[in-house]
């Protein structure tokens, strides 16, 4: 199963676009359990992309794209910005960074998937979920 | 998401029902403010009918806890289903909250 789509940079649009993704995949076999981790790394993927990437700027897009195979699930979001250095991220579980507000986005995604991978300076990530599927 | 407020003595209960994300985070920023103006001290957030949280979420309640720490007062969090409770775990936000099994053990001793 492939979808591709390209959303506007909005905020509020990150939730309801979420949920269509989500309803296309739980019913091809998906742990339940595997749904949230799975909704959690994409919407902290498209904040970041929507936010971060494109500056909240309505002309630009962010492009999606899902890939379900028998044994993994690839999801890659794309912005249209500049990146950033994603090797210089802080540990936000630190102690001296615990009470920071921000800086857990892609933390999460990194514990929740099972591998992610920034291209193009940060402005395309790929994350991947290997799946055990359900009958 | 549905806020309800409930009084204790002197303990503001905030029961939260939905999802905490993106969209709904500045609606729970706004009625923390409201807490903060009319200056209450002790606030227990309780997550019995929240089903997800994401990072805004998180960002929301670490604001809400320097807030009311600043003001000498505290926040407690309670009832947490086991999703909701393992981003807090994996943040390690689990070192930073006071988070109680239920609302029950949560105003004991508050």
């Amino acid at each position: 199963m492939k979808i591709s789509e390209k959303i506007p940079s909005s905020l509020e649009r990150i939730p309801s676009f979420i949920s269509t993704i989500i309803e296309r995949i739980r019913p091809l076999g998906i742990p339940e359990e595997e749904i949230f981790n799975i909704r959690l790394s994409l919407e902290e993927a498209l904040v970041n992309a929507v936010k971060y990437g494109n500056k909240l700027d309505p002309q630009l897009t962010v492009e999606v794209k899902v890939q379900l195979d028998s044994d993994k699930l690839v999801i890659e979001v794309k912005d249209q910005g500049e990146g950033f250095d994603f090797e210089k991220l802080e540990d936000p579980t630190k102690e001296e960074n615990i009470e920071k507000v921000r800086g857990r986005g892609i933390f999460l995604m990194k514990n929740l998937m099972d591998e992610v991978i920034f291209k193009e300076k940060g402005s395309r990530v790929i994350m991947i979920k290997f799946l055990r599927r359900e009958a | 998401m549905k806020i309800r407020e409930e009084k204790q003595g002197e303990v503001l209960i905030y029961a939260l029902e939905g999802e905490v994300n993106i969209n709904t985070s500045p609606e729970l920023r706004k009625a923390f403010d409201k807490i903060i103006r009319e200056g209450q001290k002790k606030v227990i957030v309780d997550f019995s009918e929240i089903s997800y949280i994401d990072s805004s979420g998180l960002a929301t309640l670490i604001e809400m806890y320097q807030r009311l720490k600043k003001n000498g007062g505290r926040l407690r969090l309670c009832a947490m289903g086991e999703k909701v409770r393992s981003v807090f775990e994996i943040t390690k936000l689990v070192k930073l909250f006071e988070i109680f099994p239920n609302l029950t053990e949560a105003l004991e001793g508050f």
